[in-house]
Formats: C-alpha cells, sequence, structure tokens
C-alpha cells in the first residue's frame, strides 16, 4: 500500500518542468549543504574526549533544542510538510494502522535536516572512547532511535491536532500566535534577564531523566553516570506520544473539514470592510482597481494569508525582540533599528502568501488575466499593489504592536521603517514577478499552512533576500561608516532609484514570460495532486 | 466586418511534441447561429476552443473572429468575446456578487454599471445566496456563475465548453432558454457538449472533430441526413469499430 501511495505521488509530480527540477535541486542542495556542515561539526565536537564534561553538560539541552525545532520549526515556516489527503484516500479499504504509517514517515520531510544533525552526534559520540567509543555500536544508535520516533510521532500529533484548531477563524490565529510565543519564550527570558536566576534552576530539571531528552542523553551517556533507566523513560514518552498521535489521527478522519470551514461573508463584514476594499478605486483606474479590490478581499478570507500576516507582527516582534532588549545594553544594530529589522523579516514572510507565487490563490482561474481584455501587465501591477498595501499595512502593526508593549520607538525610526521596507519590497517585488511567472503553482485557501513544495519558491527568495536587501543595507553602511542622516537618506534615495529601475526591467521580463509560457503556468496552476497533500 | 463569419479558422494546428491535438481545422461559423462542436474525449475540442480565445498560441494556421484576426487584434476580440470554460476561473474566495462585478470591470464596464449587472445577473440565475463565497458553491451553481459572468459584458459571441456539465435539470433549462434569448438577439454560441440531446435541439450547426481534424460539418439537418438521430451520425463518424467485448473475469 505505502508502494502505491509513493508511486502515485511520483507519478503526479514527473511532469514539473527540467527548470523547476533543478532549481529544488540547487535549493536542496544548499539546504542540506549547511546541514551536513553542521553535522559535520558536531561530530567532531562530539568525538573529541577532552569535551566530555561539556557534552554531558550540554548534550539534553542540545536535544531539548532539536525536539523543539522539530515540532516547531515547521510552523514557523508555514510549512508543515507533506501529509496525505484522506479525502482521496479514505475511500479505498485500506486500514487505517497503514495510512497512519505513511502519514507517521511524511514527517520526516518537515526536518530531514535534524536526522542529518543527530546521524553527525552519533557518529561522534560512538568516536569517542570517553563515553565507551564503539562498545555503545547498539546503545547509542538505539537512544538516538527511539528519540528521533519520538519526536517524528509526537510532530504527527501535533500536527494532526494544528490542522483541525486551524480550520477554525479566530481559533487558528490565536493558536498558531501562543504557539509561537511558546517557541520563543525561552530566549526572550533568558536575554530579558526576567527571573534568569531561576531560569538557571529550571535548566538543569529540564535536563532531568524525566524529560524525553533528558532521558535520551542520559542512555546515550551510560559509562559516565546514566542508567538504563533513561532508555525506559524514553520508550514510556514514544508510547505515550504515539497514543496521542493515534488519537488525533483518528479524530482527524472523522473530522468534516468542509463543515469546519464553510463560510458565507457576514452582513458586518460587507458593510464595515467593504468600503475599506473599494478606496483602492478612489486613486486607481480599472481594472487594475478591480484587481487590488479582488486581491484585499480574497486576502482577507484566506486563512492562510491570515495566518501569515498575524506571524509578521507576532512572531516577528518576539523573535527579534531579546536580541533588541541585549542591544540597549551593548547598542547593537539590532536595537537601534528594530522596527525596521521587524518590517523587513514580516516582508520576507509575507513572499509566500503574496507576491512570491501571485497566481497562486487564483489557481485555475488565473485564466481569466489572459481572457479578458487587459494586459497582463496591468494584472501584475494590480497584484503587486495589494502587496504593498498589505506590506504597509503590516508595518503599521508591527509599530502598533510595539506601542502596545512600550518598546519606545521614535517617530522618526517609524517613518524610517515604512521608508526602508517599501525601498526592500520594490527589489523583492522583482524577484517575486519572476518568481510568479517562471514557477507557478497552486495554493490552497482553505488550508492554514503550506507544504513541502512551497518551499522551492522560498528557497529561492531566501536564497535571493540578502542580495535584495544590498542597497538597503548599503545604506544604513554608509549611516554607520558616516555618521551621517544626509548620507543615509541619499543613500536610499539612490536605493530606491535603482529599485525602480530594477521593478521595471523585472516587470518587462514577467509580462514577457507570462506570455511565453501561458500555457505552462495556467497548466501548472490548474494541476492536480497525487495522494499527498503538498501545495 | 458585420458581414464576416463569427468565426473563420484556416488550417489550425497545435502540436505537442510529436501529437497533433488539433491537425488542420477549417471551419467558418456564421453570425447569429447556435454552434455545437462535438467530438470524443481527446479529440482537439477544448485546444480549438483554448486557441479561439488566446489562451495558448497555435502552432499555425490562422483565426479571425468577427472579422478582426486574433493574433493582431486580440484585446479589441477579448472585449466581445463570453466565454464559460472547462476548468473553472471563479476566485473561491469572492462572494458571487462581487466576483461578477469584478470581471464587468475586468471588461472596462463602469463600476456602478457592474454592480447593478452583477446583481441583476444573480437573480437571474438564481444565485440569491449574496453573502455565500464561491468556495461553498455547488458544481452546478459554479457553472451558472460562470454563464453569468460571461453575459455580464454583453459579448457577441459566446465560447462554452461543457456548459451543462453538472448542471440540474432546471438549471440547464434556465441557462438554455438564455442562450436562445441571446442567439434570437443576433449573438453567435459556439458550444461544446457531450449530451448529444442538447445539441441536437439547441444547435442549427455543427461540426465533429476526431483526432484533431473536422470529419463532419454543416447543419444540423444535412449532418443527420435525413431520419439518423445526432447519436447515430456521431458513433458512425468517431465511434466506427469499436466493439464491446466481455472481460471473462467480470461476469
Amino acid at each position: 500500500m505505502i508502494r502505491a501511495l509513493l508511486r502515485a505521488q511520483w507519478l503526479s509530480m514527473r511532469f514539473s518542468s527540467g527548470r523547476s527540477a533543478w532549481t529544488s535541486l540547487v535549493l536542496a542542495a544548499l539546504w542540506y549543504g549547511f546541514w551536513t556542515l553542521l553535522s559535520l561539526v558536531a561530530e567532531e565536537v562530539a568525538a573529541t574526549s577532552r569535551f566530555e564534561r561539556l557534552i554531558i553538560t550540554w548534550l539534553p539541552a542540545g536535544l531539548l533544542a532539536i525536539s523543539v525545532y522539530w515540532q516547531l520549526a515547521p510552523m514557523a515556516s508555514g510549512a508543515m510538510g507533506g501529509s496525505l489527503d484522506l479525502r482521496k484516500l479514505l475511500i479505498y479499504p485500506v486500514p487505517r494502522g497503514s495510512l497512519f504509517f505513511v502519514e507517521l514517515l511524511l514527517r520526516i520531510t518537515t526536518c530531514a535536516e535534524l536526522l542529518l544533525l543527530l546521524t553527525g552526534i552519533t557518529i561522534g559520540l560512538l568516536r569517542n572512547p570517553a563515553f565507551d567509543g564503539l562498545g555503545a555500536a547498539a546503545r547509542i544508535p538505539m537512544a538516538v532511535i527511539l528519540f528521533a520516533a519520538f519526536n517524528l510521532i509526537l510532530a504527527a500529533g501535533l500536527r494532526s491536532l494544528l490542522e483541525r484548531l486551524l480550520t477554525r477563524r479566530g481559533i487558528r490565529e490565536i493558536i498558531g500566535l501562543l504557539l509561537m510565543l511558546l517557541g520563543v519564550l525561552p530566549r526572550l527570558l533568558m536575554v530579558t534577564g526576567v527571573g534568569g536566576r531561576r531560569l538557571e534552576r529550571v535548566l538543569p530539571t529540564a535536563s532531568n531523566l524525566v524529560w524525553p531528552w533528558g532521558a535520551a542523553a542520559h542512555f546515550m551517556l551510560l559509562p559516565t553516570g546514566g542508567t538504563y533507566t533513561g532508555a525506559a523513560v524514553l520508550v514510556g514518552w514514544s508510547l505515550a506520544a504515539y497514543y496521542f498521535a493515534r488519537w488525533q489521527f483518528e479524530r482527524n478522519l472523522r473530522f468534516d473539514f468542509q463543515a469546519a470551514q464553510a463560510a458565507t461573508v457576514s452582513a458586518k463584514d460587507r458593510s464595515f470592510t467593504d468600503r475599506l476594499y473599494r478606496l483602492p478605486a478612489l486613486l486607481l483606474p480599472d481594472p487594475v482597481a478591480a484587481i487590488v479590490e479582488k486581491e484585499l478581499r480574497s486576502f482577507a478570507r484566506t486563512p492562510r494569508f491570515r495566518m501569515v500576516f498575524v506571524m509578521g507582527f507576532s512572531f516577528g516582534l518576539v523573535v527579534w525582540l531579546p536580541t533588541m532588549l541585549r542591544g540597549r545594553i551593548t547598542h547593537n544594530a539590532v536595537s537601534s533599528n528594530f522596527l525596521t529589522v521587524v518590517s523587513l523579516y514580516a516582508l520576507f514572510l509575507l513572499a509566500q502568501v503574496t507576491y512570491g507565487n501571485s497566481f497562486g490563490f487564483d489557481r485555475s482561474a488565473a485564466q481569466l488575466f489572459y481572457l479578458a481584455p487587459i494586459s497582463i501587465s496591468r494584472a501584475v501591477a494590480g497584484k503587486n499593489i495589494a502587496a504593498a498595501i498589505v506590506i504597509f499595512a503590516e508595518v503599521a502593526a508591527i509599530a502598533l504592536a510595539c506601542s502596545i508593549l512600550r518598546l519606545d520607538i521614535p517617530l522618526g525610526q517609524i517613518g524610517e521603517a515604512f521608508a526602508v521596507t517599501a525601498i526592500a519590497a520594490l527589489y523583492l517585488l522583482s524577484v517575486g514577478n519572476l518568481s510568479s511567472v517562471n514557477y507557478a503553482r497552486p495554493m490552497s485557501a482553505q488550508r492554514a499552512t503550506g507544504a513541502g513544495s512551497a518551499r522551492r519558491s522560498q528557497g529561492l527568495l531566501l536564497l535571493l533576500y540578502p542580495i535584495a536587501m544590498l542597497p538597503v543595507f548599503l545604506a544604513f553602511l554608509a549611516r554607520y561608516a558616516f555618521d551621517s542622516q544626509t548620507v543615509f537618506y541619499a543613500a536610499l534615495a539612490l536605493a530606491a532609484a535603482l529599485g525602480i529601475a530594477v521593478y521595471w526591467m523585472a516587470m518587462e521580463s514577467t509580462v514577457t514570460a507570462a506570455y511565453k509560457r501561458r500555457e505552462a503556468i495556467l497548466a501548472q496552476l490548474s494541476g492536480g495532486e497525487g495522494p499527498l497533500v503538498a501545495d | 466586418m458585420a458581414d464576416s463569419p463569427a468565426i473563420a479558422i484556416h488550417n489550425l494546428r497545435k502540436v505537442y511534441g510529436a501529437k497533433a491535438a488539433v491537425d488542420g481545422v477549417d471551419l467558418i461559423v456564421p453570425r447569429g447561429c447556435f454552434f455545437g462542436f462535438l467530438g470524443p474525449n481527446g479529440a482537439g475540442k477544448s485546444t480549438t476552443i483554448r486557441m479561439l480565445t488566446g489562451l495558448i498560441p497555435p502552432t499555425s494556421g490562422s483565426i479571425e473572429i468577427l472579422g478582426m484576426p486574433l493574433a493582431e487584434r486580440e484585446l479589441e476580440i477579448k472585449r466581445r468575446i463570453g466565454l464559460v470554460p472547462d476548468e473553472s476561473l471563479l476566485f473561491d474566495r469572492l462572494t458571487g456578487a462581487e466576483f461578477l462585478e469584478f470581471v464587468g470591470r475586468m471588461y472596462g464596464l463602469a463600476r456602478p454599471m457592474a454592480i447593478e449587472r452583477a446583481l441583476s445577473l444573480l437573480d437571474l440565475f438564481e444565485l440569491r445566496e449574496k453573502r455565500k463565497m464561491i468556495a461553498e458553491y455547488s458544481k452546478g451553481m459554479r457553472k451558472r456563475l460562470a454563464m453569468a459572468a460571461s453575459l455580464i459584458h454583453h459579448p457577441d459571441l459566446f465560447l462554452m465548453d461543457e456548459p451543462f456539465e453538472g448542471v440540474d435539470a432546471v438549471g440547464a433549462r434556465l441557462m438554455k432558454d438564455i442562450l436562445l434569448d441571446q442567439v434570437r438577439r443576433g449573438a453567435t454560441i459556439f458550444l461544446t457538449s457531450h449530451v448529444l440531446e442538447v445539441v441536437e435541439r439547441l444547435c442549427d450547426h455543427a461540426a465533429i472533430i476526431d483526432n484533431g481534424r473536422i470529419v463532419r460539418e454543416g447543419s444540423m439537418d444535412e449532418l443527420r441526413g435525413g431520419t439518423d438521430s445526432l447519436e447515430d451520425v456521431f458513433v458512425r463518424v468517431v465511434g466506427a469499430g469499436h466493439e464491446f467485448h466481455e472481460l471473462e473475469w467480470l461476469k
């Protein structure tokens, strides 16, 4: 059954263009190359016998970090990996246990990099004579396998739970926010010094044998004070995770996602926001205004967009807050440009749901832009303007959140954040437009998160993000070097002028590609999926 | 230009790799006629319609619509075409009214007029749940909305790919009445359908395409050639040689 499923999925994906396949390959090589390097470093550290005390002290914390990353990274990146499309599979007489097993295996798609890291640690510890060396040939790998299995199963359970919770409007945003805050809470507490001493007492407790990471570390380092209790505890945690994941999976099987997502536009929503949606028409002519209006309405009703938007001003803020608070003492760049940094981070996050794949949510309906008597450049421009409105709304939301948190951001810095984000957006919109027509892919509006294949254009943007940020970065560098606001603004003006030129050129290429590749774009956007959901 | 046919296709070809999906089609569709474009699955119907709308470029050949060459005057032609494609062109996160207004504005209608027409079309097509998002529409409702969208700019030519697919009998009757009314006012309808009874009842002209080539063409009477039904003609023309073989293990 598993082979049949995987084959069907492979057959569904085989028609992706050669160029897309190559891009995926390059991005995967870069990503996993980085993790392989990290794994090699971890191996060398773990293999050094003089680091024995260090390893004993820090291994539980390291494993805790791996667990946290394993569970939270897919949510933070908005890409939850592949999963079974149960609507397509439930009609077949397949045992539920088999479906659950495939679902578990699919969790590997989200955090394969951690398996690399764990492999590095395992080999390192096996090479280290302080930990029984090759004498632990069975024990250490078994501990790592149990630890990985625990994380894999827990991730499957959490995913099922989240998938159900995230179908409900409002709850979805709150849950997402809480989980993200939970993820960055330890770092925030450490940097702010809030309960610093208490935290110092808490960390050894986290390394305790009762926790899966503590148990795994004890089991791995047996000769230096560990006991076989660690193995028993780890098995216990894995079993608990299994029952939790299985329970959640069964609940998902019975859950009516369609009914939960059934939505109408409330009368209140219509009367209040309708006027807002119509504002662009006051300044812009049709059809651009019509497209902007349509985009804004669609965004506001798309769970996935709302999730990312909320992440932009919540997760983004909390992620950078510790660095900013530390910077108040060390006077680092993040501290003095906090709002700008968070805004640029949000700008990157928004790419996946707005400008990075502009026609994704339209799916096959994107053909309307080719059928209607308009130039495709108007359609792209309309979509870019809608994205720009969203970006400015995000910066405003971040500024508002800062003022609620009493972060004391001067008015000048707010203006600066808007200006810098706008200039950076010019470059990123250029990249996004090219990516939208060259790597178009359908996206599900209903699903609150993306999945594996979304990483291609995200990866591309990640790769080009530093290059796109370079002109803005140079402006900041000029301010630092010359200690002059005038120089800074002059450099920003230059970056803006260059950005407009880049945007203009990219638009021409986008339009050419949009016409030249129209058949391929529409085929990609209308494409169906295999038995796995991967939008 | 007013005397020119609604559609004039000359030696149209579309080749994918080594396979010609449309292979030298010549076709004239007179103005004001209800034209049925028939063919078995994969015969080249949808590819032809996609070329007529400019969605895909032909490999060779020429297309004239309403007397204008498609390649040179694409935007002008698009303004006068109403389309119901086989694949959804509906934006799921809009309501029916919002979508119709959007389409109207894309075709150059002023917003107040687009809103007014959208609301009257929703009434006409009995899509009265105005706050329902399109994502929640049934298949039949989606087809009715797509047809409403094709009407909003009052086009002269309709290109319709399986417009009645998934529509219930009441909805289909409503749609047929509206289409017949459009023909009476002088519009041309170019329609593909697998339901031959529908084509036989509605269309005055038809062509049958098979393996990318037109194999029969003419008025409905000419096609039927006297007493045959359209289904008999269709099966004879494109289904010759198909025999039913019972599978042993299915007995």
